[in-house]
């Protein structure tokens, strides 16, 4: 972010000691250059995998695939002798690199498309055969003869090189640049493409999208109840992931000047794996780190120590250290110290630490501890969208016989729920009554199996969740669920996220409308968060907040989707009396400033009487009463299914 | 009992409670009540093992239980619930229900129990084959309880049992805290209903910031100026 502003020293430092590097090293004879180069062509395949396991926490097994793809773009395309009639003659390394980066994304979607509904296990073992199925392809793609009856369309015709693979391939044109054996162009236009890939990857991270992947890899169901689509949001990440390969596999083909399919198996993708996972998931310092230690630790320490280990076995006479390969030894080398990463720093090298909150201080009176919200913090841009509303029905929220069975279980028995324009309506029933299952169905996330859902006069019923979000309906969650990794500020962006347009053009380059989108967003986001009583929290991690702060982050991220209803799950859920009177305030000073309608599960009594207008309950999925508080109050059903005899002298005290 | 004496616990440097005594007697219920972020969770994962003091001790029956691993001093006779109703999703509610009683020797009288908690909670007799996972949040939090009075501890720690229960089973489950202790379990009870809390409790501690503020019979703390303000939200 503005760590190039804090230490432009360290940055001039690192740039000059790049650039002097390859040639200090000719100087001392060192031949490392070499090294380094594929090592960064390993980096950027890490960082492009980063993306995908790092930022979107899909578990990725087969990513050598891309790489593969990327350099058999650049090989097919660019070979001068390969005997394909489809690629006649060469094409400039400059166009190729592009092309083979678009191929890759492609690719990256369709192998992203049938993996969407999977995840975790399931996801990895489908890479995982993907990342199998490519080499193999390409090594029988080398004489392929289709034959219709006697017509032969195409015969003997070698699309891969098959076994043997492409050789030689093309190399780079650049006047006055010679690309030839010489390590040292190589070197650089390495790093060009390298620094160029982090530096959008770096904006990336920070923009819109880079928030929506890490709210997927944290939590997929509150994401899309966020406004996320986690849909798009991933077949991104795949596409963004496979393109950096596409980079990647290009150059490491004209480097070689040759390509097989044996560079490309499954060890590779467990290697990048390996680089990202060491170095930190999520982390572009970490990948780096992990993706330079792995490569130079494999070609540079491990050869260098075997002539050692050798030349100290010829001296004391011991024939089995004289003969030792070390480097036979890399994969126990690589699994020890990922072991030893995972026990000591299971965050990798460079991860973010996950360190808890500081308590309140000492000195911190308690009674501050629960802050009142106060009609002057309500924040200015939420009131104007307030008044931005159309009434399309006076109804906002009216729900016909909605009807949900799960198995033999009937969850919803045509229930009918209205919510008139800027009313808050509690529901309350039993636990196990379908409450929370009524959420799911008005938020999208079950199909009711009959009714109408019909808000602002537009049905509901099939559209995904983050579409009803972006309509305006947001809810929070029984058992929260935050984005725990993601700091109290990324949180209620992820909430902005659905009422915000950067595109990836627009989130890399950053012309003048999209900064002023994220500036914007970030002011927003502030003013929500002081709101609610979480100012100066906006940096720490969300799991390290205590649970009252936690329920109130859920109920602020909830309004930066800019909400017209809110739906509460239990919001005061964990609360004592206390908290729950200032969380009742809250909601009854949304309602009053924003003509917010809230609709609202709820078993304090003292919280759900009070505020609510009217009160639907719910008992085995079906709706057994409905009325104002005083009158569901003295309803017999109501006192026998749900109040108890007991609970009126509780509220005497 | 149970007796903790200047506990003092740490979360990396941050000092979570700071110097806590506190003790139980035999066939007590004593209830910790304070705000979120006080304490009351810490302490009872200290007196479980789960996260170790730094300074003080925690002994129980005559054992040292801060150098213990948390299946020993289960095995000592102490049970939690509800854990953050940390159920086992993917098995059945009676298979949950069946493994709160793996410690326990007396297999013989492990269906008497079973039948208890299927009368305390007819809901989980309906659900007892569906799978953990597919109760309500309501219904897990009972699971969570029946499991826990499964294992037939000496000493059950409760960590808000209340929380996301309907009126009526609020009732029944602070009766359930009285006919339990009645029957010869001691409970250590923790509650953000301070009310219903200190009404079953013989004994409650006040825990602010990681420190016991005041301690008292619970009828007086009921009474006292503190609790009232700022626990039980009186004006």
């Amino acid at each position: 972010m503005t760590v190039d502003a804090r230490r432009p020293l360290g940055w001039a430092a690192l740039v000059a000691a790049l650039l002097v590097y390859p040639f200090v090293d000719r100087a001392l004879g060192f031949q490392t250059v070499h090294a380094v180069s594929d090592g960064m062509i390993y980096v950027l395949l890490a960082l492009g995998l980063n993306i995908v396991v790092g930022y979107a926490g899909l578990l990725d097994l087969g990513y050598a695939a891309f790489f593969a793809i990327g350099a058999y773009s650049m090989g097919l395309l660019n070979s001068p002798v390969l005997g394909s009639p489809l690629y006649g003659y060469p094409w400039s390394f400059w166009v190729c690199i592009w092309i083979a980066a678009v191929v890759s994304a492609l690719l990256g979607v369709a192998i992203g498309a049938p993996t969407l509904r999977v995840r975790g296990d399931y996801l990895a073992i489908i890479t995982l055969g993907f990342g199998e199925i490519i080499p193999v392809a390409i090594r029988n793609l080398g004489d392929v003869t289709i034959e219709i009856g006697s017509w032969r369309p195409i015969e003997r015709l070698n699309l891969t090189g098959g076994e043997n693979g492409v050789n030689p391939v093309g190399r780079p044109q650049l006047p006055g640049v010679p690309f030839e054996t010489d390590p040292v162009p190589w070197y650089f236009l390495i790093l060009v493409i390298g620094a160029l890939s982090l530096w959008a990857m770096n904006r990336l991270r920070d923009s819109r999208l880079g928030r929506a992947w890490m709210a997927i890899r944290e939590d997929e169901t509150a994401a899309d109840c966020t406004g996320v689509n986690p849909i798009s949001t991933k077949l991104l990440a795949f596409a963004l992931g496979a393109s950096f390969s596409g980079f990647a596999g290009s150059v490491y083909a004209a480097k070689l000047q040759a390509i097989t399919p044996g560079a490309f198996e499954f060890q590779v993708s467990i290697m990048l794996l390996c680089m990202v996972v060491l170095g930190g998931a999520g982390s572009l310092k970490g990948v780096i780190l992990g993706g330079m230690l792995i490569t130079l630790f494999d070609r540079v320490v491990l050869t260098q120590t075997t002539f050692m280990v050798r030349a100290l076995g010829r001296t004391i006479g011991v024939p089995a250290l004289a003969t030792a390969d070390l480097t036979l030894w890399r994969w126990f080398f690589f699994g020890l110290g990922l072991v030893l990463v995972m026990l000591l720093r299971p965050e990798g090298l460079a991860g973010r630490r996950l360190r808890p909150a500081p308590v309140a201080d000492e000195a911190e009176d308690i009674l501050d501890v629960v802050r009142a919200p106060r009609v002057d913090g309500v924040p200015e841009w939420l009131r104007e969208r307030a008044q931005n509303g159309v009434a399309a029905a006076p109804a906002i929220l009216d729900v016909r016989s909605v009807t949900k069975r799960f198995g033999g279980v009937v969850a919803l028995n045509e229930v009918d729920l209205v919510v008139p324009r800027g009313a808050i309506i509690g529901l309350i029933g039993p636990n196990g009554a379908g409450k929370t299952t009524f959420f799911n169905v008005v938020t999208g996330l079950v199909r009711p199996d009959g009714g109408h859902i019909t808000f602002n006069g537009v049905g509901l019923v099939g559209l995904r969740p983050n579409a009803i979000v972006a309509r305006g309906i947001a809810r929070t969650f029984q058992s929260i669920r935050l984005f725990q990794n993601m700091t109290v500020l990324e949180n209620a962006l992820v909430g902005e996220h659905c009422r915000l347009t950067a595109t990836v053009p627009g989130a890399v380059l950053r012309p003048p409308a999209v900064i002023a989108e994220e500036t914007r967003a970030r002011a927003r986001a502030r003013e929500l968060l002081t709101f609610v009583g979480l100012g100066g929290k906006e940096n720490e991690l969300a799991r390290n907040l205590p649970y009252g702060d936690q329920r109130r982050l859920e109920i602020a991220r909830a309004l930066a989707t800019e909400p017209r209803l809110l739906l509460l799950d239990e919001p005061s859920a964990g609360m004592n009396p206390r908290e729950a009177q200032t969380l009742t305030e809250l909601i009854g000073l949304l309602r009053r400033e924003l003509a917010l309608s809230v609709l609202l599960i709820e078993h304090h009594m003292e919280v759900v009487m009070g505020i609510s207008d009217r009160i639907t309950v719910l008992d085995y999925g079906t709706r057994i009463a409905e009325g104002t508080p005083a009158a569901i109050q003295r309803d017999s059903r109501v006192i026998e299914a749900y109040l108890g005899t007991g609970y009126e002298q509780d509220l005497a005290g | 009992m149970l007796d903790l004496a200047d506990v003092s616990t740490y979360y990396g440097n941050i000092r979570a409670l700071r110097g806590i005594s506190l003790t139980v007697a035999p066939g007590e219920i004593v209830t910790l009540i304070g705000t979120n972020g006080a304490g009351k969770t810490t302490t009872l994962r200290t007196i479980l093992g789960t996260v170790r003091p730094h300074r003080g001790t925690v002994s129980f029956n005559g054992h040292r239980l801060d150098t213990l691993t948390t299946n020993r001093i289960v095995r000592l006779g102490i049970a939690q619930s509800p854990e953050g109703r940390r159920i086992f999703p993917r098995m059945t509610v009676l298979e949950n229900l069946e493994l709160g009683a793996f410690v326990r020797p007396d297999r013989e009288a492990i269906a008497p129990d079973l039948e208890r908690v299927f009368t305390l909670f007819p809901r989980l007799r309906e659900r007892s084959a569906q799978k953990g996972g597919t109760l309500s949040g309501g219904e897990q939090q009972m699971l969570a309880i029946g499991r826990a009075l499964m294992a037939r501890p000496a000493l059950l720690l409760l960590d808000e049992p209340s929380m996301g229960l309907s009126p009526i089973l609020v009732d029944t489950i602070f009766r359930i805290v009285e006919d339990i202790n009645r029957q010869g379990t001691t409970i250590l009870l923790v509650e953000q209903n301070a009310r219903m809390a200190l009404r079953v409790a013989h004994r409650g501690y006040v825990i602010q910031t990681g420190r016991i503020v005041l301690h008292d019979a619970a009828a007086a703390l009921l009474r006292s100026d503190l609790v009232r303000k700022t626990y039980l939200g009186e004006k």
